[in-house]
């Protein structure tokens, strides 16, 4: 939409969630092209207001504004459509699909699915079908799993499931990626190649805003950081800087 | 009209009564195994069918309601046991659950129907002198049913409430593995909170043959979904709630069977079922855990 | 016995179109639509009232709206789209975010209730003595081949309802409809509209009920409260979870076996069985069908056939 500005704002976002203010008036901007961290201790609010802002919740109040556009209390579908998509803490894959199925039906606005094109059948759709068959058999050798591309998805190992939910966000050529903790679990190689590909990503112009408990990482590739504690924004900056603000050692030792 | 109103109103407590037994011993099974027992409907004409049986020989009603609620309470802890918890930790989903449950329903009902065929019983003549007070207008054997089941929601109250086996019973029901942790059986007190329901669906099934004039094997069935719909209506789980859903829906009937046409009795125990499922699945009553569970 | 095999083809025929509709929206879509037997009874309605004529032109021994003495295929064209309509208002009520079974049960719920409103006002579909009389195609011509007319007739509907069930079962769209059966939150994520394909399932679903409901009734001619209650709908169910949820093959197969060999093949049994008491081998035809759901989904529940994997464009 807006060629410049960031491609998200957030304003006073507000959400009760199991009786609690999670998200207690929070404001922050995503810069575009950049990778931005959301960081606090546990029961800051972050995967709250990562869910309200992912569509997954809705908002009791506030705005939430995407590439320039009010996006505030839409449903999940129409955000990914625009372009906001999000990932899941627990990685759910389709079970009941192949790996490459996974991928496959992510694509957005694939011919076969508009009314049209499911009447008119494979002379309509096929090309785009094939194209999006090669594209996603390359993002499976890039993620080094093209041997499991007709295996179930069900029956993948929770890692293997954790890369194809992101290859799957990533089949959807988001403008920008919520993730919620991508790194959890996985073992430092395997981080580092996924924060290796993030970098890749954002330098291709996608935006990405993590939740994420290993300071580290966030150290490594982010760009702005965001620090919550108790539902509010308690500080931004870069985490090099933030590691020494007093609020934020504080909220780490407390909080 | 006042009047008319007010001797449905007597009508439907009566009713609500017996709406109040089977819907408190469908929300206790669905209170501690999360299950919604359809076959509930036909374990009720069973137990119905085994007190015309008992009624034939010449055993009295009242001691035939007690002996077929035993015995349906037997039924139903071999049916959960042996059929239903090995399907739940064999992880069937809950929609395949309740498929077999439907599907059981079906195969006992047919087969009651195979011995004892299809075409309408009765109990005979039961209901004994009428009475008026109140502007209520009430045999006996109405009365009679209203005072069992208040006995037995009164019984049950002080179950789960005074003694050490109601309390397992709550724990269990509220969260299973916590219970387990404090060292309670959980399968037994499963067990036992399915036989004393099996029970009331006995003694309910029996109670509406007892109020019926004649029935015949869709009676569990039929009165099923306004048992369900009480249930609904109190909170799912809730025993509580499903007794005061009885009275509502058992009233709300009668009114509608009064005032309008009586077939429509049955269409507002449905119409306040699918309402409540619509706009609000846990019930007038509900706790924010009925809520959770009922949320996809 | 000529004329059994042609009730035999008649039934297997509209038995499919109602399985493959059922199994587009439960084994395809994960749609629990227990009331999938109302959209059969719709169109079979729709079919009676569009080719009868009006109440009074038939002594008014049975009243019913409608009466409009059409033909034959538009009177199915009628069925279709009203089993279409029922299939999306069932949809509707089916949105609210339920847990399964208890949608399950709504859905039962749905159905009866449906059956007792149609049995209770007497005015709008004649209540519980249903209709009769209804009219059927080639009526005038010899009754041999009446009969064989008809059973081409519904070959050629389960041809073409096979054709178009392809369309939707297979391809992206039936990749995007088995996406949203395992795990609906993450198919929105994706970009999916889960309300808007749920609707088009149900009214394509619904479509196949009505016309098979149209071209069994034409063939019967006849159509009551009692023919279709709720236990019609776990019939098909069985056919579905038996043969194979989720794919046309295995539901075809589980068609012809529930269908043919079971409710059918009970005609076979000894008439014996019938003196003890009249209509025990039809009693006997449903328990054989729960018990044998039952044991399908303790044992097997991807049916006699399963899903076949889909490969794209052989292994690297």
């Amino acid at each position: 939409m807006s060629e410049g500005g960031p491609i998200l704002e957030v304003r006073d976002l507000f959400k009760t969630y199991g009786g609690v203010h999670a998200v207690n008036g929070v404001t922050f901007t995503a810069e575009r092209g950049a990778i931005t961290g959301l960081i606090g201790p546990n029961g800051a609010g972050k995967s709250t207001a990562l869910n309200v802002i992912g569509g997954f919740l809705s908002p009791d109040g506030g705005r939430v504004i995407f590439d320039g556009e009010d996006v505030t209390g839409w449903p999940m579908h129409r955000l990914a459509r625009r372009g906001l998509v999000r990932t899941f803490q627990l990685a759910r894959v389709f079970g009941g699909l192949t790996t490459i199925e996974n991928l496959l039906v992510a694509a957005p606005g694939h011919r076969g699915e508009s009314a049209w094109g499911i009447l008119a059948g494979k002379r309509y759709w096929g090309t785009q079908e094939k194209q999006l068959i090669l594209q996603a058999r390359e993002m499976l050798r890039s993620f080094g799993m093209e041997a499991k591309a007709d295996e179930y998805a069900r029956n993948l190992s929770g890692g293997q499931k954790r890369a194809v939910e992101t290859m799957r966000a990533l089949m959807m050529r988001p403008k920008l990626l919520l993730l919620d903790e991508p790194m959890a679990g996985l073992s430092p190689s395997l981080s580092r190649q996924l924060e290796d590909l993030f970098l890749k990503l954002t330098g291709e112009g996608m935006s990405l805003l993590l939740v994420e408990h290993g300071l580290d990482t966030v150290e490594r590739i982010c760009g702005k950081v965001v620090v919550m504690a108790q539902g509010k924004v308690l500080s931004e900056g870069k985490m090099t800087e933030l590691r020494t603000r007093k609020e934020v050692q504080d909220a780490y030792v407390i909080g | 009209m006042l009047v008319q109103a007010v001797e449905a109103i007597g009508f439907g407590i009566a009713t609500g009564a017996v709406i109040a037994l089977g819907a408190v011993g469908f929300s206790v099974q669905f209170g501690m195994s999360n299950i919604l027992n359809i076959t509930y409907g036909s374990l009720m004409t069973l137990g119905a069918y085994m007190g015309l049986y008992l009624i034939d020989r010449g055993i009295n009603a009242w001691v035939a309601l007690l002996i077929a609620g035993m015995v349906i309470g037997v039924v139903s802890v071999g049916f959960h046991r042996w059929l239903l918890a090995p399907l739940v930790r064999k992880g069937t989903r809950a929609f395949a659950i309740v498929i077999v449950t439907v599907s059981a329903g079906v195969v006992l009902q047919y087969v009651i129907v195979a011995f004892a065929g299809p075409d309408a019983k009765s109990y005979g003549e039961q209901s004994g002198q009428t009475f008026r007070f109140a502007g209520f207008l009430l045999t006996a054997s109405q009365v009679a049913i209203i005072v069992l089941t208040l006995v037995l929601m009164l019984g049950l109250h002080l179950l789960l409430t005074r003694t050490t086996l109601g309390r397992a019973m709550r724990a269990t029901a509220s969260n299973r593995i916590l219970a387990q942790s404090c060292g309670i059986n959980t399968d037994l007190i499963s067990d036992t909170a399915w036989l004393l329901s099996g029970a009331l669906c006995g003694a309910a099934g029996v109670a509406l043959a007892i109020t019926t004039v004649s029935f015949d094997f869709t009676l569990g069935p039929i009165f099923l979904i306004p048992m369900i719909a009480a249930a609904v209506l109190g909170g799912i789980g809730q025993p509580y709630g499903a007794m005061v859903g009885g009275l509502v829906v058992g009233i709300a009937g009668e009114l509608a069977a009064s005032f309008a046409n009586p077939e429509y009795s049955e269409v507002v125990a449905f119409a306040i079922l699918i309402l409540m499922l619509l706009l609000r699945p846990s019930g007038l009553f509900g706790s924010a855990s009925a809520t959770r569970r009922l949320a996809a | 016995m000529e004329y059994y095999v042609v009730v035999l083809l008649v039934y297997l025929g509209t038995d499919l179109l109602a399985a493959w509709g059922l199994n587009l929206e439960f084994g395809v879509s994960g749609i629990a639509n227990l009331a999938f037997i109302v959209t059969i009874a719709a169109g079979a309605y729709a079919y009676a009232i569009c080719t009868l004529g009006p109440p009074a032109a038939m002594g008014n021994f049975q009243q019913y709206v409608g009466g409009f003495t059409l033909p034959f295929p538009v009177a199915v064209a009628a069925g279709t789209l009203t089993g279409a309509v029922v299939g999306v208002l069932i949809g509707i009520t089916g949105l609210k975010r339920l847990r399964p079974d208890y949608q399950a049960v709504a859905m039962l719920v749905v159905s009866l209730m449906a059956a007792t409103i149609v049995s209770a006002d007497t005015g709008f579909l004649n209540g519980n003595a249903g209709l009769g009389l209804i009219p059927a195609p080639f009526s005038d011509q010899d009754p041999e081949f009446q009969r064989w007319a008809y059973v081409a007739i519904v070959a050629v509907c389960c041809i073409a309802g096979y054709l178009v069930l392809r369309r939707f079962t297979d391809g992206p769209i039936g990749r995007t409809l088995r996406a949203m059966r395992d795990d609906e939150y993450a198919a929105a994520a994706i970009g999916k509209d889960i309300v808007a394909m749920r609707l088009m399932v149900q009214a394509v679903g619904g479509a196949f009920g009505g016309l098979s409901g149209a071209l069994l009734v034409a063939f019967i001619g006849g159509w009551s409260p009692g023919a279709w209650n709720y236990i019609e709908t776990l019939a098909l169910l069985t056919a579905v979870i038996v043969g194979g949820m989720g794919n046309n093959r295995g539901v075809t197969i589980g068609t012809f076996l529930i269908a043919i060999l079971i409710l059918q093949g009970v005609q076979f049994l000894p008439q014996s069985i019938n003196t003890i008491r009249i209509g025990l081998r039809e009693d006997l035809g449903w328990i054989v069908l729960g018990v044998l759901t039952i044991v399908f989904i303790w044992t097997r529940p991807q049916g006699v056939v399963a899903e076949k994997r889909p490969r794209y464009g052989g292994s690297p």
